[in-house]
């Protein structure tokens, strides 16, 4: 019996040690250079997004006008977005990608602000959140964010790793001031933030 | 125990109630099956609704690969008890995340992949295949497994209350069917039970209750009008009974009295056949005492007529006729009465011989000659070539051709009596024919009737006027017979009578011993070396008076005679002397004659004479037997014992000096066709 639990044990050990090992080596290769799979993943995650939220009627100036994404800062998709957008649709709105280099670039294309309907800000845009939030304040866009603490600060959606897996946060409160209705069924699969900090501080 | 034979009750009963149970059974099930599917339709809709709740519940899910967020939501179906197993296959058709009822799961019963959407029982489980989508994208497949623990334990309780309800109604159909059998099997038991009343009793005055107008009420009309039907019947045949037994009591009685009738009359019968032996007896007694002074009367009488016509007393020759003719006539008498006793007691046989025809005749011929001359008539023979041998019973034939031609004498006057024979041949079978006609006084038709019969003259006058007994044709009828002949007349009143009678040539009764077949014929065939006396013969006699008028009428014939009393005496003299023929009586002084018969046939020296029985004994057959050449019965007829004792003279004579002419056929050369006027053999 000692030795069975002792066996166990050990065993038990050895895994924990092995997933950590995996788990600490996943987290340095995201780190170093986000995988293309993980931003697979996340483009499969923003098409779901786009199906879950309801815009209203005034974010869009046509009724086939497409819903177009944009991505802040440093591009990790690549093409990958591109491509599982392609040939998609959500209520007969086709995907549009538009990139901005930096928040002046997003509030200066950004004049009618009906061009985009979703915005991605990539990590590298961690400095210039409350920035970005702040434009888009009263315009119907839904953010997206891979940064830690993002939805605290505002954002709608944040983007998280846990467990080597995506997982994320949604700020109800965030999307009812830019009149978004997202889907109980989202919902049901976020972690919700609450009170999202005015003064734009880091949590974290 | 078998149900055919239960009683019509009990067969009513269950009748009903199986009918009853039966309809409820399958209208219960029926209404079961219908409810079932409908129910498990039911199910599948549920479950399929089900199954589109989850899939939308869980599309979020699985759109973000959020394995521990389905699977919540697959567990939400712990509520739903009969739900084994749900799971969610990715688009990619791998399994993504599962719910078990029960902890131990059977992995190979779930599909490891996904499948086509829609459902399907497999076995006892009902499955569910949805496909889970996200705004019109597949993002894949929810699998549900129900084991249908609802509609199985709907199907069971149904099946429960149906068989209660069953239950109940059956006892109520009892209860209902025990009480309306009654109306069926009530009159029958009814019935049955007066008919059983009316076997073990046997009383027909029982009649069944009619219940109702139906089947079975004119079942029971019907055995009513039986039952009274049997009981007039019964009625009858008691009545019919009881007249029986009377009549069987009377009828018994009837025999009893019969009985004692009958033997009464076997008493009498007794009585009449002692009477009748005692009649024979006397009869055959009689015939000795009257012939034997009878013989001594004839004898006298004719040899004193003999002496009185040579010592020509002519007055005294006719009263000598008259007591002889008187003699004669009693002896015929007295020879018919005793004929026809014997045949009616059928003690008459026939000695069958064979004989020759013409010799028979000739000796008639002269026997019935005085009768001829003695009414002046003519005697006419025609004898055919063809006639010859004949085989029958001589003495019988003789005799009657003599009652015929006596007869024929007798009732006619200058008349031509003419005999006829010849010999034809009829249905295979060779007859002789003799016929006797006469032209005398007729027959009517009236008395041809009678003709045959005993006792019935012609007419009583006629015997006053021609004498007679009657007799005469009767015992010709009744020999005739015998022989198995047949005898007919044609007659006309005063134009005369025709008597024909027809006789088998050869005879097929048998009654003589072969051995003396041929011997016993009246010509020795075989001829004898042995030297004889031709002249001399021998007569053995008891009675005196006989030896002494046979030596008188045999002297007188011109033979040498020699008489002796005793049968001893007798032998040793034919011994000594050798005669020509003996006469041999059977009544001897110191034995039988026919011991001295068979003693003179045993010798070998004595055999070859012929031997003439002369007695009172009326043995004919016997005598011939044993191996006598005539037999004549006392009172004898002379002249027919001076033929015969002629006739063997001859023939030894001719046979001594071996003459082959036989004498007999000499005698019909000369005869044949001739008119004889008086045929007595020159000898006389």
């Amino acid at each position: 019996m000692q030795v069975d639990a002792t066996m166990r044990r050990l065993r038990l050990l050895i895994t924990i040690l092995v997933i950590l090992l995996s788990s600490w080596a996943l987290e340095a290769r995201a780190q170093d250079a986000p995988s293309s799979s993980e931003y697979l993943i996340k483009a499969g995650f923003i098409y779901n997004f786009a199906n879950l939220v309801q815009w209203p009627q005034n974010a869009f100036t046509q009724a086939d006008s497409p819903i177009v994404i944009g991505i802040l800062g440093e591009d990790h998709f690549g093409v990958t977005l591109d491509r599982v957008l392609q040939g998609k649709k959500v209520n007969g709105r086709p995907f549009v990608v538009r990139r901005f280099k930096s928040v002046a670039d997003l509030a200066q294309s950004v004049i009618d602000l009906k061009d985009c309907q979703i915005l991605f800000v990539s990590s590298s845009e961690t400095a210039h959140v409350t920035e970005a939030i702040q434009t888009l304040r009263g315009i119907s866009v839904l953010t997206i964010g891979e940064i830690p603490g993002f939805a605290k600060r505002g954002g709608i959606i944040n983007l998280v790793l846990e467990d080597n897996k995506v997982r994320f946060e949604v700020n109800v409160e965030a999307a009812k001031q830019a009149d978004l209705n997202i889907s109980s069924r989202l919902l049901a699969l976020a972690k919700i933030v609450q009170h999202p900090v005015l003064d734009g501080r880091k949590t974290e | 125990m078998n149900l055919q034979n239960i009683s019509i009750k009990r067969k009513l009963i269950l009748m009903t109630m199986l009918t009853s149970s039966l309809a409820l059974l399958l209208s219960s099930a029926s209404f079961l099956i219908y409810d079932l599917i409908s129910f498990r339709h039911l199910l599948t809709q549920d479950l399929a609704t089900q199954a589109e709740i989850i899939g939308y519940n869980s599309a979020a899910a699985m759109a973000f690969k959020d394995e521990p967020a389905a699977t919540a939501t697959l567990s939400a179906l712990t509520a739903k008890g009969d739900i084994v197993a749900a799971v969610l296959y990715g688009s990619d058709g791998k399994m993504f995340a599962q719910y078990f009822r029960t902890a131990r799961t059977l992995p190979e019963v779930l599909p490891a992949r996904s499948q086509e959407k829609g459902y399907r029982f497999e076995g006892q489980y009902l499955d569910v295949w949805h496909d889970v989508s996200l705004n019109g994208d597949r993002l894949g497949t929810l699998f549900l497994q129900s084991d249908m623990r609802q509609w199985s334990l709907r199907a069971k309780r149904y099946a429960g209350i149906c068989l209660v309800f069953v239950l109940v109604s059956a006892s109520f159909a009892f209860l209902v069917s025990s009480k309306l059998q009654k109306v069926i099997s009530g009159p029958i038991v009814h019935l049955e039970d007066t008919m059983k009343m009316v076997s073990a009793n046997k009383n027909y005055a029982v009649r069944a209750v009619k219940s109702y107008a139906d089947e079975i009420g004119s079942l029971i009309d019907g055995f009513n009008t039986m039952l009274s039907d049997i009981q007039q019947r019964d009625w009858a045949l008691r009545t019919a009974n009881d007249e029986l037994h009377t009549r069987t009591q009377e009828l018994e009685e009837e025999v009893s009295q019969r009985k004692k009738a009958q033997e009464e009359l076997l008493k009498a019968k007794h009585v009449a056949e002692e009477a009748s032996r005692a009649k024979s007896t006397f009869l055959a007694n009689m015939s000795h005492e009257l012939r034997t002074p009878l013989n001594a009367i004839i004898g006298y009488s004719e040899m004193l007529e003999e002496e009185a016509r040579d010592s020509a007393t002519a007055e005294n020759v006719q009263d000598l006729q008259k007591i002889q003719s008187a003699g004669k006539h009693l002896l015929s008498l007295i020879n018919d009465v005793l004929d026809l006793s014997k045949i009616e007691a059928g003690k008459m046989t026939l000695h069958l011989e064979s004989f020759d025809v013409t010799a028979m005749i000739d000796e008639i011929v002269n026997a019935v000659q005085p009768a001829i001359e003695k009414n002046k008539n003519t005697l006419r023979v025609h004898l055919a070539d063809e006639v010859g041998v004949m085989r029958g019973d001589v003495t019988k034939v003789r005799q009657i051709l003599f009652n015929l031609l006596s007869n024929a004498c007798k009732f006619t006057d200058h008349g031509i009596i003419t005999v006829e024979v010849d010999q034809r041949r009829e249905q295979g079978e060779d007859w002789i024919r003799l016929q006797v006609a006469d032209t005398g006084i007729g027959i009517s038709a009236k008395q041809k009737e009678n003709l045959f019969q005993e006792f019935a003259q012609a007419d009583t006058s006629i015997a006053r006027k021609y004498g007679g007994t009657g007799l005469g044709l009767a015992i010709c009828h009744r020999f005739v017979e015998l022989m198995k002949g047949r005898i007919g007349v044609e007659s006309q009143p005063g134009q005369g009578s025709t008597f024909t009678v027809h006789l088998p040539a050869q005879a097929k009764i048998e009654t003589v011993d072969p051995i003396h077949e041929e011997g016993t014929s009246d010509i020795p065939s075989v001829v004898s070396e042995v030297k004889t006396d031709r002249d001399t013969i021998l007569v053995i006699d008891d009675d005196p008076a006989v030896r002494d008028l046979m030596s008188r009428f045999l002297g007188k014939l011109g033979f040498n005679v020699l008489t002796v009393g005793s049968g001893d005496e007798g032998l040793r003299l034919a011994k000594r002397v050798r005669p020509a023929v003996i006469t041999l009586d059977v009544v001897l002084s110191d034995c039988d004659g026919w011991s001295v018969l068979r003693r003179l046939k045993a010798d070998s020296e004595l055999s070859k004479i012929p031997v003439i029985m002369v007695t009172i004994v009326d043995n004919e057959a016997m005598g011939l037997d044993l191996g006598a050449a005539n037999y004549l019965i006392k009172p004898v007829d002379r002249e027919r014992l001076a033929v015969l004792i002629e006739k063997h003279r001859i023939a030894r004579s001719s046979a001594t000096t071996e003459t082959n002419t036989m004498p007999v056929s000499l005698l019909r050369d000369q005869k044949h066709d001739e008119e004889v006027g008086a045929g007595v053999p020159q000898k006389r």
